[in-house]
């Protein structure tokens, strides 16, 4: 803005340099008020971003009994599916079966114990290291307890 | 349109109902409206009636858009025109949630009379008018038609063609099969990559898993955002053409060649040829469907669309990291966008024909990445 030296040229300030800085107000006001359209806008496109209800953040699985030694079972739940995997008689763990990658679902490969990703052929080992492939991440796993018989598990 | 071809005496007896019409809203005006689009090439003197205007204008000599590269204007406008149609009519049926897309295409395809032919022309419309848009932006590019005073021109090309790829991306998740699923999906992983582009996305799709908001969002810009924008830059292109005039690289000497009648009826003959040929590929080659898509179970060998395999290959065997590859992609789109403004010179290395050698080294790479991508997956079977 010219405003204070062009004042300090002529006494009174020109008509022509108030007109400049009254369009410049308005200009300015009109942008704050673009501004805020465009940010009321955004901010209702912006889709919410799922996250898991606390209710669900302890999924039943099933009884212990349905899991046999060695196999995996693909649970669908909500954003985070994983897979529940009995290693022997006594050990349960499950694994995410999203890929770290870029989120295409896992395969679980039996005779290697290891879960396969489709898209890019990366492989996990069930504690959810990374052995091979692009993956930039461990898979997360989760606590697996067994109450009255049946699999739970902790979605942390 | 009405009739050019009748000979009426311009008696007030002899107007029947466009008389009727005419002493109570200028048909004209409405007429000219026709001008913005390209249809009608002069400007229309509004204040005169309807008919004696069209007869003169079907007498007056044109450049003839049906011939030579100009072609691909046209065609892209009449597919256009097309996709159009049969979309408003597959939308009458369609459901976009995730519960219920694939049931409603399957109702639309499979149960509905003549369904299945208004889904395969609407499908095959959108690949050959992809096709059509990149090779009207070959065309422009290989005859300079970028430099001033055409810079505009080449901007709506540009944006035109983008919004062509955009609307085919965006309307392959509407199937919801699991080919279509799973492909946005790793088209998707494309875009991830670029950045600003990728991260502004996320933000609107909530995220970056493909779900049921990301599917009205497809849809809504399928259905009504892309399409305006596009027929926006329709005017756009037909705006600026009135100012730098139609282009006479690769094709005959400058000057009229036709009459404007002659170009309509050449006009319709096209559009009947492009009808033709979507019948014969959607006989021959019908869609084929998965079954409904399972956000759960991703198949093997799904690739993204076509257009996205050069990128797609650039990510998956290079030993770069995703992000140099993502904004390689950017730098190119946006290299492509602003061609007008860098070439300026016709002098050294943007000379015409080193941007033709440029151009062609630029598509030759393109190619061979674009090949690159389609093989990754046959090599990598299951084991």
């Amino acid at each position: 803005m010219q405003e204070p030296s062009e004042r300090t040229q002529s006494a009174p300030p020109s008509d022509d340099s108030r007109r400049r800085f009254l369009s410049w107000l308005s200009r300015s006001f009109l942008g704050l008020w673009a501004l805020g359209a465009a940010g009321v806008v955004g901010v209702y496109l912006k889709a919410p971003e799922k996250r898991e209800h606390v209710a669900e953040r302890l999924a039943r699985v099933g009884p212990l009994g349905e899991f046999p030694v060695g196999e995996a079972r693909l649970v669908r739940h909500g954003i985070t599916p994983f897979y529940v995997v009995r290693l022997d008689a006594t050990r349960l763990t499950a694994v995410s079966a999203v890929c770290t990658h870029v989120r295409c679902i896992l395969g679980f490969d039996r005779e290697r114990r290891a879960l396969v990703c489709p898209c890019h052929d990366g492989r996990f080992d069930l504690a959810g290291n990374v052995l091979s492939g692009p993956p930039p991440r461990p898979l997360p796993t989760y606590e697996v307890t067994v109450r009255a018989g049946d699999v739970f598990v902790h979605l942390s | 349109m009405s009739d050019p071809g009748r000979d009426d005496p311009a008696t007030p007896s002899r107007n029947g109902w466009v008389g009727w019409l005419e002493k109570r809203l200028n048909l004209t005006e409405i007429f000219s409206f026709l001008t913005h689009f390209g249809l009608v090439y002069a400007p229309v003197d509004t204040t005169r009636p309807v008919r004696e205007v069209v007869r003169e204008l079907g007498n007056q000599p044109v450049p003839s858009y049906t011939r030579g590269p100009r072609v691909l204007g046209l065609l892209a406008a009449i597919l256009f025109a097309l996709q159009g149609i049969t979309g408003v009519l597959l939308a009458y049926y369609y459901r976009p949630t995730p519960e219920a897309a694939f049931e409603s295409t399957r109702t639309i395809v499979r149960d509905l009379p003549a369904g299945w032919f208004i889904h395969q022309m609407h499908h095959w419309g959108a690949y050959l008018l992809v096709a059509i848009v990149a090779l009207r932006l070959i065309r422009f590019f290989w005859d300079g038609l970028y430099r001033a005073p055409r810079e505009v021109l080449w901007w709506s090309a540009v944006i035109m063609a983008w919004l062509v790829v955009q609307l085919d991306f965006t309307g392959r998740l509407l199937v919801w099969d699991s080919r279509s699923y799973w492909s946005t999906v790793r088209g998707l992983e494309v875009v991830w990559a670029v950045p600003i582009v990728g991260p502004v996305l996320a933000f609107f799709l909530g995220g970056r898993v493909v779900n049921e908001d990301v599917l009205i969002r497809f849809y809504v810009l399928h259905l009504l955002v892309l399409p305006a924008l596009y027929l926006a830059f329709l005017y756009f292109t037909f705006a600026t053409l009135r100012r730098v005039g139609l282009s006479t690289a690769g094709a005959t000497p400058a000057g009229p060649t036709t009459t404007f009648r002659r170009h309509l009826y050449s006009m319709l003959i096209l559009s009947v040829l492009v009808f033709a040929v979507i019948v014969t590929l959607a006989m021959l080659l019908p869609f084929r469907f998965l079954g409904a898509a399972d956000p759960y179970a991703t198949p093997h060998g799904i690739r993204p669309p076509w257009y996205m395999l050069a990128p797609y290959a650039l990510l998956q065997k290079s030993s770069m990291p995703a992000w140099l590859s993502g904004a390689g992609l950017l730098a190119a789109g946006l290299g492509l966008l602003l061609l007008p403004l860098w070439t300026r010179r016709e002098q050294g290395w943007t000379s015409p024909q080193r941007m033709r050698l440029w151009g062609v080294i630029a598509l030759g790479i393109w190619v061979a990445l674009s090949a690159a991508g389609l093989l990754i997956d046959r090599l990598q079977v299951p084991r």
